[in-house]
């Protein structure tokens, strides 16, 4: 049996050489030797909220239609712009991030080619389509509601469905089961009706 | 002191271990002495981890860039008040952070059950201290804030400056306040499991700690809405980002378990539920955290890039495994002492709630990990973005807060007619009336009008609880009103205090309708230039821009627009946005510029200023109206405060666990024909 002394000093001692053994064996890890608690660690820290690509913005140019005219309102152009995201890495629509950020370069670049395939005579639908062709279809806010996508919108409510169904049996079973066991007649109650509301009104109180 | 820190730090990883490999002995052997050392390792863990937390803040308060997170975090003309909250601003400091609340936690609990529990406390104590053991090592080894830099910088780089908000000093702390309080809920489901001692002995523990979990859990999550919308400028304050998910996820199952508590307690049932529920919160809230420190989902937030992920996902996987091998063994253990009888039962509407509860659980879950299943399967990458949540989560919300209403209205066991008639005649009229209101005043919007309805229909059934009772108490006693509406939430501050709580849920519903009139306006102002738009109310807004300014302030150059603003012609004062490119003390920027809104609060509508640009002499700006906003903030407090009363320790009583209610309800019926 060790002493309170001697168990507090091989902590001590056990702390002391797992810290140094740690930085030792850090240390002489491929990557230590060339700088990784340098300054590019610095610069790559969690801190950072996102890292912006300000580069991610990619042409989505159509030619014009024969006799163009603008096929939406600025309203209607706004409400499309939020449909797109941002590629800057905001997670944000595009609507959003030009209106919010003016350090990304990415959104107005993204706004300048729905303007012009809204001055082209384009639907939201094909200007959709085109952003689409470009970018993949990550550059909707939220999937299509198409193929292998409509199990993503599904899913949800197939579940709660399926646990709604499940508590029915559940309570069936149970009820089934109560009623199997419960008293055949139920004991009387020698009270008054105003006793019985006065009870009932102290039991709610507790609940 | 920050030597110190450090080896307290490794100090501490050895008592964790210590701790929990005695006392899971101790459990096993019966051992008493190995069972009072594991104690007492834990308590000397948590000294240690203080040691090791005053040590990283001393070395940010002084400056020691010779650390890289201090580096990485502060900067030398940084405000204290961050410099002190950079601590948990970053990933190793916030698992430091972790490691300090989680110890703190355990050694409460342990001294809490000193003389309580004592069956359960070998295995909740060897728990305690494995989790423990867990976040030091990950601390130790993968994110050590200790770690130093090859050179000394002159500078640090600073906090991020969407950080540098009073949010930060509130927000981020309050979470983990609420994330980690799910540990002991779990760590005693495991000793109750471990001993097949599945009594109410550990149910009035667990329940106790989950309430604190879900009080913090409330409290960070608004705050989180709240920085979010005074600090991003997006004009909203809740998007569905991954890190927001991984918040709510363990939110919603601790408030399930809330509710089917009560069921375990009045009828001993739901046990198995249960013990799944407390089990689930804990895992939700680890796989929340694995999911966002991985870099597996793209996030706004900053832990994507981070090397603790795969350690994240393998204690995830062991947790798992071990308790679906508990909880497998002990089915027989969980068998229920009373059956439901009824669809129409109050154990009922908490089974759907719990089901309501659980499915938003699940559909978050499944629309912050579809890219990657979507990714899986198809080979391509999809965003999904609040469009997707919204989408799902608006039906199962509005059925939710249906429910809220419902529950605290049926009879236990099994509810007869005339009670419900009784009981939901005047909420419903309140509820059909509203809607015959809103309609006929033009509002068109389908959730919007159902909310409203579903929101007066659940503030009818809390107000006739409230009149009830009141009424009660002034006959009984001759109580005034106001003395007898204050005796009555003490009387009965679990009941009462829920009933605040749905208070609260009821406001956060109305003003989440009021999104649905929100309006956003694009503008472009040189000085002097003015601007006219009709709000949502159908009220005229004039502003009219007084110029950009641009000044020095503190450790930021600031860019800003003001717009002197009218309402109807009558003046309503100026409002200021700015964007801030924030500095070192060598005067270098750091960062991205960040921006700074201008908001206009009343009780029905915010007018909010985003200053998004400048072209030459031209500020290009944001006005959004946001509609009942304020509510959001006033809601999720009177939920905090109504958590609070039903947590204060007077609140708890010795309840029998039979189900009289009902049992009287159909005599009292029959009696009273």
């Amino acid at each position: 049996m060790i002493s309170r002394r001697q168990f507090l000093a091989a902590v001590g001692a056990g702390a002391g050489a797992a810290a140094l053994g740690t930085r030792v064996l850090m240390a002489q890890q491929p990557g230590a030797r060339q700088g990784e608690h340098t300054q590019a660690a610095m610069a790559m820290d969690s801190s950072n909220l996102f890292a912006m690509d300000q580069a991610a913005a990619r042409a989505v140019v159509l030619p014009p239609k024969p006799n163009a005219r603008p096929s939406m309102t600025p309203d209607e152009r706004d409400a499309l712009e939020h449909r797109i995201r941002c590629q800057c890495g905001c997670t944000l629509d595009v609507f959003t991030c030009r209106t919010t950020d003016f350090s990304c370069q990415v959104s107005p670049a993204m706004h300048r080619d729905v303007m012009a395939l809204v001055a082209g005579g384009y639907g939201a639908q094909e200007i959709i389509d085109a952003f689409v062709k470009v970018y993949g279809e990550r550059v909707l806010m939220a999937p299509t509601r198409e193929g292998f996508n409509l199990v993503g919108y599904v899913a949800p409510f197939l579940a709660m469905g399926a646990g709604a169904v499940l508590i029915g049996a559940l309570i069936r079973r149970w009820g089934a089961r109560a009623a199997a066991v419960a008293p055949s007649a139920p004991a009387g109650v020698q009270a008054t009706p105003d006793e019985l509301a006065r009870l009932d009104d102290a039991v709610r109180r507790d609940e | 002191m920050i030597l110190l820190g450090e080896l307290s730090l490794w100090v501490a990883l050895l008592m964790a271990a210590w701790g929990a490999t005695v006392s899971f002995a101790g459990g096993a052997l019966r051992r008493r002495d190995l069972v009072a050392s594991g104690e007492r390792a834990i308590y000397v863990t948590f000294g240690a981890v203080v040691l090791a937390s005053a040590g990283l803040w001393t070395a940010l308060l002084t400056n020691d860039f010779s650390l890289e997170y201090v580096a990485s975090h502060t900067s030398a003309n940084m405000p204290k008040v961050y410099t002190f909250t950079a601590f948990w601003g970053g990933q190793q400091g916030s698992m430091l952070f972790w490691a300090l609340i989680l110890s703190m936690y355990s050694a409460v609990a342990v001294y809490a059950n000193r003389r309580r529990s004592r069956e359960l406390m070998p295995w909740a104590t060897g728990t305690m201290a494995t989790v423990l053991l867990f976040f030091l090592l990950t601390t130790c080894i993968k994110a050590n804030p200790y770690a130093r830099l090859d050179f000394l910088p002159l500078d640090g780089k600073g906090m991020n400056p969407q950080l540098q908000n009073p949010g930060m000093a509130f927000h981020p702390p309050n979470l983990y306040l609420g994330y980690v309080a799910t540990t002991i809920p779990f760590a005693f489901a495991i000793a109750a499991l471990v001993t097949r001692r599945l009594d109410a002995e550990w149910l009035g523990v667990v329940r106790r700690w989950s309430l604190v979990s879900w009080f913090f859990l409330t409290v960070g999550i608004v705050m989180g809405m709240w920085w979010a919308y005074v600090e991003l400028g997006w004009g909203g304050y809740w998007a569905w980002d991954p890190v927001e998910n991984a918040s709510f996820l363990p939110w919603l199952t601790g408030t399930a378990f809330l509710h089917s508590i009560m069921v375990q307690e009045k009828r001993g049932m739901l046990r198995k539920w249960n013990v799944v529920l407390v089990v689930m919160t804990f895992l939700l809230a680890i796989f929340g955290t694995f999911i966002t420190r991985s870099g597996v989902i793209e996030s706004v937030h900053s832990f994507a890039q981070s090397p603790v992920g795969s350690w994240f996902a393998t204690f995830f996987f062991i947790a798992t495994g071990a308790t679906l091998y508990l909880v497998a063994t002990r089915l027989r253990d969980l068998k229920a002492t009373a059956e439901l009888e009824s669809m129409v039962s109050r154990e009922a509407a908490f089974l759907y709630n719990n089901l309501v509860l659980v499915g938003i659980a699940f559909s978050v879950l499944w629309g912050t990990l579809f890219p990657i299943i979507s990714e899986w399967v198809r080979g391509s990458k999809i965003t999904v973005g609040p469009p997707f949540f919204n989408t799902v989560n608006v039906p199962l919300g509005l059925l939710l807060l249906g429910l809220t209403g419902v529950g605290p209205l049926i009879a236990w066991r099994k509810a007869s007619v005339a009670n419900l008639r009784r009981q939901f005649t005047m909420p419903v009229l309140v509820g059909v009336v509203t809607g015959m209101l809103l309609v006929a005043l033009g509002m068109r919007d389908f959730y919007a009008v159902v909310a409203y309805i579903l929101a007066a229909f659940v503030a009818g059934t809390i107000v006739q609880e409230f009149a009830k009772g009141i009424g009660a108490r002034r006959a009984m006693h001759g109580e005034s009103i106001p003395r007898a509406f204050v005796r009555l939430i003490g009387r009965n501050r679990r009941r009462y205090g829920g009933y605040i709580v749905h208070v609260g849920v009821v406001l956060l519903f109305a003003a989440f309708a009021g999104l649905a009139f929100k309006t956003e306006h694009d503008v472009s102002l040189q000085a002097g230039q003015e601007y006219t738009v009709t709000d949502p109310y159908g009220h005229h807004w004039r502003f009219v821009s007084q110029g950009i300014s641009r000044y020095e302030s503190l450790n930021r150059d600031v860019l800003a627009v003001s717009l002197d603003t009218w309402r109807d012609g009558e003046y309503k004062g100026l409002i200021k946005s700015e964007k801030r490119q924030y500095k070192d003390s060598q005067g270098n920027p750091t960062f991205e510029p960040s921006t700074e809104v201008g908001i206009r609060t009343t009780p029905k509508l915010d007018t909010y200023v985003v200053l998004a640009g400048v072209r030459g002499d031209v500020a290009e700006i944001r006005v959004t109206f946001n509609p009942l906003v304020v509510w959001v903030w006033i809601g999720g407090y009177i939920m905090a405060i109504g958590g609070l009363i039903v947590m204060w320790p007077q609140a708890e009583r010795r309840r029998a666990q039979a189900g009289y209610v009902s049992v009287l309800e159909p005599q009292h019926e029959g009696a009273a024909s």
